[in-house]
């Protein structure tokens, strides 16, 4: 449904874009995984048709974004980073305007549908600037889906909102799957993982891994990792304990503790506090270590280094 | 075609939805009110009344005018990052920056008709010339249509609505005043030539004394032609950056 081929986008002398290819098939969710600048938006508003790529193609639903800029952006639903709200537009109206605008056959009916999945009705008649930001998200999914299109491109919806309002919209865009393909881009490895089929993650304008998340998590997150801060000794004495752990495959200072890692599957916490009731320390602190974006960042550019 | 049509409803909504449409109607017709008020006491003792009055009026108005009306109109969607979603619309941009040019001139097109009533008062206590009214009306309106136009092609080029205002004020003084150089330049050929260029030569010796000169409709044609063509290019300028 959605082709990329070797884009490339430049900026005078800045590469954003630097020869990206990926793929979504009919009915999958695909997340753009990456830092602030890595090139997610740029790459999106290319597909969306809102500027051309330097180099390479990209097709939607077999239409090329530049020469069917037309037909692509018929089939596009698009929800940019910050929600572009008219604030003196009725909830209803807003939605009407982008209908109609987009060729809907039947607005009053399709406006109705999307107001009511996104638990607007009640709101129809509201201005759109007396909405929470939270609703102002659910606003923009309402345009974006309101001609449903077969692909929904969504620019971080997860953003700036809170809690509560990031696991609606994840559950939203989970909604979507089968009948949309979707691209879903974010700087949250856990929130990919939980509503991604498959992974595209960007770095510096290159893609440096792409794939399900089963096995992306598996190829980022060679092993797991604990922290534990225990006292009773002294630090060289704790560490040295520590490394002869069995299955500890690494011991790193951290904070006023360590960080143990081990081989997956494996849970060190029964051997720790073994080491504990033997050597007679004591416990002050001890947690699951989640791998953060910029640890995979560090591993996937120095494995590209090497 | 049908996007142009949704485009002016969204332009008019917003027109009439906006407290500030409602000031600029109430200043402007306080201001045209007293200019008339004016002409109808010197017309009791000094002069006939002069059917060419408003629009005489408006067309040095509407060198601060215009610019307030199509300030927004694009520089707010580039700002607030709704153009995002209209460039991503199926819609050309053609038809974004006329729907918003059409929006623009239609409201206007209300504020002039707001002074009907002045006219209807001459009528009823003298006897204007109503050929000479009709002819300055729609002179000043298709003036009107220029200046609006001038004012979006500048507000196609920035998202900081005062740059816009302000750029389209200069160019529209300068257009309105750029006749006083013709008035110091020794050579009467090109002095006609300067006149011919400004908007005062194609509304002041015709549509205001009233006569309609094709020439001075194609100028006024021509102009808003030329400054949409250049706000559609801007706006798809956004495409190949």
């Amino acid at each position: 449904m959605i082709e990329v081929k070797q884009l490339v986008k430049r900026y005078g002398p800045v590469t954003a874009l630097d020869q990206i290819s990926f793929e979504a098939k009919s009915g999958e969710i695909v997340g753009l995984l990456g830092a602030n600048g890595a090139g997610k938006t740029t790459t999106m508003r290319i597909l969306t048709g809102f500027m051309p790529p330097t180099e390479g193609t990209a097709r939607i639903a077999g239409f090329d974004v530049m020469t069917d800029s037309m037909e692509v952006r018929r089939r596009v639903g698009y929800l940019p980073e910050r929600v572009p709200v008219y604030l003196d537009m009725t909830v209803e109206g807003y939605v009407k305007f982008w209908a109609n605008l987009r060729g809907v056959k039947h607005p009053k009916d399709s406006v109705t549908r999307v107001l009511q999945r996104f638990d607007l009705l009640d709101r129809r008649y509201k201005l759109v600037r007396s909405l929470s930001k939270g609703l102002r998200q659910r606003l923009g999914l309402a345009q974006a889906l309101v001609h449903d299109p077969p692909v929904i491109i969504l620019d971080e919806p997860t953003i700036g909102i809170d809690a509560e309002q990031v696991i609606e919209v994840r559950n939203i865009v989970r909604s979507l799957r089968e009948q949309h393909t979707v691209l879903f881009s974010s700087h949250i490895l856990t929130e990919v993982e939980q509503v991604c089929d498959r992974v595209v993650i960007l770095h510096q304008g290159r893609v440096i891994a792409s794939g399900t998340t089963d096995i992306l998590s598996k190829q980022i997150q060679p092993g797991t990792h604990l922290y534990v801060a225990l006292q009773g000794k002294n630090k060289g004495e704790i560490r040295a304990l520590l490394e002869k752990l069995p299955g500890v495959t690494n011991v790193r200072e951290h904070e006023a503790g360590f960080i143990l890692s081990s081989a997956p599957n494996i849970d060190l916490r029964a051997a720790v506090t073994d080491l504990i009731a033997t050597q007679r320390l004591s416990l002050m602190e001890m947690r699951p270590m989640e791998t953060t974006l910029e640890d995979i960042f560090l591993n996937l550019v120095g494995k590209g280094k090497r | 075609m049908r996007a142009i049509g949704f485009i002016v409803r969204r332009e008019l909504g917003q027109y009439f939805a906006s407290p500030l449409a409602y000031v600029i109607a109430a200043a402007f017709l306080i201001l045209t009110g007293i200019q008339f008020n004016n002409d109808l006491a010197l017309s009791i003792t000094k002069r006939p009344v002069n059917p060419a009055l408003i629009p005489d009026l408006l067309a040095q108005m509407l060198i601060l005018l215009a610019p307030l009306l199509t300030m927004r109109l694009l520089a707010e969607e580039s700002r607030e990052g709704t153009i995002e979603l209209l460039l991503t619309a199926p819609i050309s941009d053609t038809s974004i920056v006329i729907g918003k040019f059409l929006g623009a001139w239609i409201y206007y097109t209300f504020l002039l008709l707001l002074t009907l009533p002045y006219q209807f008062i001459l009528v009823n206590i003298s006897s204007p010339d109503i050929s000479h009214t009709f002819a300055a009306y729609l002179g000043i309106w298709l003036y009107g249509g220029a200046t609006l136009a001038v004012g979006l092609m500048f507000s196609a080029m920035t998202e900081n609505q005062i740059v816009a205002a302000f750029l389209s004020m200069i160019t529209l003084m300068t257009l309105y005043l750029g006749e006083s150089v013709g008035q110091i330049v020794a050579n009467t050929d090109l002095a006609a030539f300067i006149f011919n260029l400004v908007l005062r030569g194609h509304y002041a010796p015709s549509f205001a004394v009233g006569v309609v000169r094709a020439e001075d409709i194609i100028y006024f044609v021509g102009m808003m032609t030329i400054m949409l063509f250049i706000a559609i290019r801007l706006l798809e300028s956004r495409r190949w950056r």
